[in-house]
């Protein structure tokens, strides 16, 4: 038995030696990217080590990985040291990571490549900067990548858009069970707050962009209040999968993200559903996610060259089509490729575009009209508050089962173990009488 | 057991030290009142309990007969069909789920508790009916035959012969159904839409959401109490395997 | 006669309902929808576009890492779990309580907890993370399946054979192999197959050990990719494809069984 154990260290110790044994290349041509799935365009990957050599004669090599939560990724680099160099949060990580001092500063200067990053939208780097700390502003930091919208993706064939473009709809009894929640405590949250406050905000008294982040224990209470109210309307509360549902036509009205919603759009076409999505009239959530270099980097120079490659007109409009969100750079080519001379309505898009487009036929759903812009807010990072906002939320989401029925469980698992350790016992003092006759036996014969 | 030190019990250990501490480093039990103070937590493990048994129980239910009859066939035939079970779990689990969400959706079942057993059971069946049947296979044929003799008619060879010498096999099968079904998160989320909460599922949330502490003091928890209704059952096993023998 | 017929049609029936959703992949994976559950027409248009070079080359990498992993984990865990119930068995009973305990923490302690504890191991112990520790913590939790396959079988063998063969001349390894191996394994095969059904399926001990080396398993490919733009629908042909494969390499392999057997 302890062959085989020396046997197995020597292996393990030998699986070990050989992992660090191929790093023959220099960490400096190696390019670590950590972003979301399906989130950039493959052949734009695989067309950035030949541009870095054209712009600086070196080689490189991209590592790529993908994660599917923010706060799994936030773990892996705060906790396990991670050496990404570039990664895609969003925007309340970023400011997070900003917080906790996580993040290096972008280079700016490229030597004989031009500065792309000036692409970048000035609304959105506007919007990026509020998330700034004293002494760091948030935009020499981060790059926005793609944005959108919080709304509602509906049924056309079954709501009218009036009843959409409220949040009552979510509340509505008309449309018992056929109602998607998000299952998000963040958005959860906003949405409910501001639904309850709807008087308060056509008033003027308080604006979309406080309460998004207001989390004192009243709201929390009136939170909980209006979303166990919606709890029994809803079919459930999802994550992926409620564009999924809303094309099979299981619910009609689903809260969700216009990126979502294009997806969802365009594949209910293919199956005769009829979708549209739109951001109602109390108010919503603006989202952003941008690219940023973790503190733990080791390659920042080329993580600041693929930041820059990625704010070029041509390689946004390619990972804005191969992903179907919309991107966070804004220049006349981009404009021009998105406008839809189809469309029979106009939007106003000089927040992002500049004062020249202030009528254009647009996909509204992808960018939308000034007008429903500031109504919007970004949900911020609820930093020490987060834990009493989760505890809400298991409260909600956590009465499955009448206190009756729980004691009926407890009891008849207290029945279980009593009954075991009951006959363990008797075993025992059959085991042990019986030793007792044994020896009592022996000791007779003897 | 070299291996298992390193592995199982070290990080075993860091996962104790964590439920002990918060966020500041400091020793407490904090945790753990928590956990007591918040009756959506205890409703939501103890509802999950509940489904992990009923799970348990059906799997046994359905797996043993199936192990039993494999057992009774030829042997070229029988070893293929056990693989057949084990199959389908080769397919990765959401797949799988949203698979039987469509096929739900197909037979127009509406999805809920029953749908949430139903994927349990679907998902754990062949971890029941492998233990069970490598025990029934290897059953000492004379024990039946002796019984046979004795003049006890098949019922009562079943009940008093073969069940009590294929105790073995259930347990492991148990022990491999029963803490899986309350981990599992990903089937509750889909055939329920999220609706029912399990154990798993808030374990998750609170890694998730970097509350380390909390999640380690909640699987804690959950260890112990399993892990005592283990040795406390496992242990009767052996003494009654004893008595069977004699 | 008619007891046959039931038992067989239980089984039957049994088997039915567990491979309905994977008939159902099947059926779906020929046709171009994106959702599952829709159907746009017939059409191969799926299966082509796995098959063209260059697309979808993560997800082919992702499959061959999982296979690679999982063969790798479930061969060293059966393996190790076999010694493992060797020497549980040979133990006393207060020995053998304690370590089958410690033996059963990874299975009763939720795959979640096994990953952020080896995560947070391999962090405070320098360990860079990547194929490797995937591999080790694989081992970690498959072990135990393979140990509570083996130990019924070792429980229910007859203890006087061991001693048999050493009365009879043996060294104790001649005697392990002879005796005592063909014994558990039935048990150990079918501990080999819990090892591998697991270790595809895993995801939270994977997506914390995988490191930063851009490595993937097909568990980690479709989480992400099911977060944003829905699931990418070439893995219904993919999961089809490989289902098909291993259930004819299944046949085959039964009917070189029956061969010998009836030779």
């Amino acid at each position: 038995m302890r062959k085989i154990n020396k046997w197995l260290v020597a292996c393990a110790c030998a699986l070990f030696s050989l992992t660090g044994c191929y790093n023959t290349e220099s960490r400096e041509n190696v390019l670590k990217i950590y972003n979301w799935a399906d989130y950039i365009d493959e052949d734009v990957l695989a067309e950035f080590p030949q541009w870095y050599k054209e712009q600086t004669g070196e080689d490189i090599r991209i590592v790529y990985q993908t994660f599917d939560i923010n706060e799994i990724m936030l773990t892996k680099i705060e906790r396990g040291h991670e050496d990404f160099d570039v990664v895609c949060p969003s925007e309340y990580i970023i400011e997070r990571m900003l917080r906790k001092g996580l993040l290096l500063p972008i280079d700016t200067v490229f030597g004989k490549t031009p500065n792309y990053l000036h692409n970048e939208s000035s609304y959105i780097r506007e919007q990026l900067d509020k998330l700034s700390r004293p002494g760091h502003r948030a935009s020499d930091y981060a790059v926005g990548y793609m944005w959108g919208t919080a709304g509602i993706l509906f049924n056309t064939d079954h709501v009218p858009a009036e009843d959409a473009g409220t949040w009552a709809s979510l509340w509505n009894l008309k449309y018992k069970n056929k109602i998607l929640m998000k299952e998000s405590y963040r958005d959860a949250y906003g949405t409910a707050l501001i639904y309850a406050n709807a008087g308060n905000l056509e008033k003027g008294k308080v604006t979309v962009e406080e309460l998004m982040n207001d989390y004192s224990q009243a709201s929390i209470d009136t939170v909980e209040k209006y979303l166990k109210e919606m709890k029994p309307l809803i079919a459930g509360w999802e994550a992926d999968f409620g564009k999924e549902m809303m094309t099979k036509g299981k619910a009609w009205l689903n809260m969700t993200w216009s990126g979502d919603a294009v997806w969802a759009i365009e594949e209910a076409e293919g199956v005769g559903v009829n979708l549209d999505y739109e951001v109602p009239a109390e108010g919503s959530n603006v989202w952003y996610d941008g690219w940023v270099i973790p503190k733990y980097a080791k390659n920042k120079k080329a993580a600041s060259y693929f930041i820059n490659y990625l704010c070029r007109s041509d390689v946004a409009l390619r990972n804005m089509d191969a992903c179907g969100y919309v991107s966070a750079v804004a220049t006349p080519e981009i404009l021009e490729a998105k406008i839809d001379t189809t469309l029979s309505y106009f939007s106003d898009l000089s927040y992002f575009f500049g004062p020249a487009a202030d009528s254009l036929p647009i996909d509204k759903v992808q960018y939308p009209d000034r007008k429903v812009v500031e109504r919007c807010a970004m949900i911020r990072d609820s930093g020490d508050k987060t834990e009493l906002v989760l505890e809400m939320w298991s409260r909600v989401k956590g009465d499955n089962l009448g206190v009756g029925v729980v004691i009926v469980i407890l009891v008849s698992v207290g029945v279980m173990v009593v009954f075991t350790v009951y006959r363990r016992l008797q075993c025992y003092r059959h085991e042990k009488a019986q030793r007792r006759r044994r020896n009592h036996r022996k000791r007779k014969r003897k | 057991m070299i291996f298992s030190a390193v592995f199982v019990i070290l990080p075993l250990l860091l996962i104790v030290v964590y439920a002990f501490m918060d966020d500041a480093g400091h020793f407490t039990l904090g945790n753990f009142a928590k956990f007591f103070a918040h009756p959506e937590a205890i409703n939501t493990f103890v509802y999950s309990i509940g489904v992990a048994i009923i799970t348990t129980v059906l799997c046994i239910l359905l797996g043993y007969p199936a192990a039993y009859i494999l057992t009774q066939t030829r042997m070229k035939y029988a070893s293929t069909v056990v693989v057949l079970f084990i199959l389908p779990m080769w397919v990765n689990i959401l797949i799988r789920t949203l698979a039987t969400v469509a096929l739900f959706d197909f037979m127009n079942v509406p999805l809920g508790e029953g749908a949430l057993i139903f994927g349990m059971v679907y998902n754990f069946l062949p971890f029941m009916i492998y233990p069970i049947y490598n025990t029934l296979q290897k059953l000492d044929k004379s024990y039946v035959e002796a019984a046979q003799d004795l003049g006890a008619n098949p019922m009562q060879v079943f009940f008093k012969a073969v069940l009590p010498l294929s105790m073995p096999g259930i347990v492991s099968g148990i022990l491999m159904v029963f803490m899986p079904t309350i981990s599992t998160f990903a089937i509750a989320e889909l055939l329920t839409m999220n609706n029912i909460k399990l154990f798993g599922t808030t374990i998750q949330e609170n890694i998730n959401n970097s509350m380390w502490n909390y999640g380690a003091a909640l699987s804690l928890i959950m260890l112990f109490l399993i892990g005592a209704t283990t040795l406390l059952a496992s242990d009767d096993k052996d003494h009654n395997e004893g008595g069977g023998l004699w | 006669m008619v007891k046959k017929i039931l038992c067989q049609g239980y089984l039957w029936l049994l088997l039915l309902l567990l491979y309905a959703p994977i008939f159902i992949i099947m059926i779906y994976s020929f046709t171009e929808a994106k959702v599952l559950g829709n159907w746009t027409g017939f059409s191969t248009k799926l299966y082509s576009s796995l098959f063209v070079a260059g697309t979808h080359h993560s997800l082919t990498n992702a499959l061959i890492n999982t296979l690679s992993i999982a063969l790798i984990a479930a061969t060293v865990s059966t393996l190790l779990g076999s010694i493992t119930a060797i020497g549980i068995f040979n133990l006393r009973t207060r020995a053998r309580k304690a370590i089958s305990f410690v033996n059963n923490i990874p299975i009763l302690n939720g795959d979640i907890i096994i990953g952020i504890s080896l995560f947070l191991l391999f962090v405070s112990l320098g360990i860079p993370q990547g194929y490797t520790t995937v591999v080790l913590a694989h081992i970690t939790f498959c072990t135990p399946y393979v140990v509570l396959s083996v130990l019924p079988r070792l429980k229910q063998m007859n203890p006087n054979i061991y001693e048999a063969a050493l009365d009879l001349g043996a060294t104790p390894m001649q005697a392990l192999r002879k005796v005592i191996v063909p014994e558990i394994l039935p048990g150990m095969i079918s501990g080999f197959m819990l090892a591998v059904t697991l270790s595809i399926d895993d995801f939270a001990v994977t997506v914390f050990t995988i490191g930063n080396e851009g490595l993937e398993t097909l568990s980690t490919y479709i989480y992400a990719d099911a977060r944003k733009g829905g699931l990418t629908p070439e893995l219904r042909p993919l999961s089809t494809i490989i289902f098909v494969l291993v259930l004819v390499l299944l046949v085959i392999i039964n009917r070189r069984a029956g061969k010998k057997k009836e030779a």
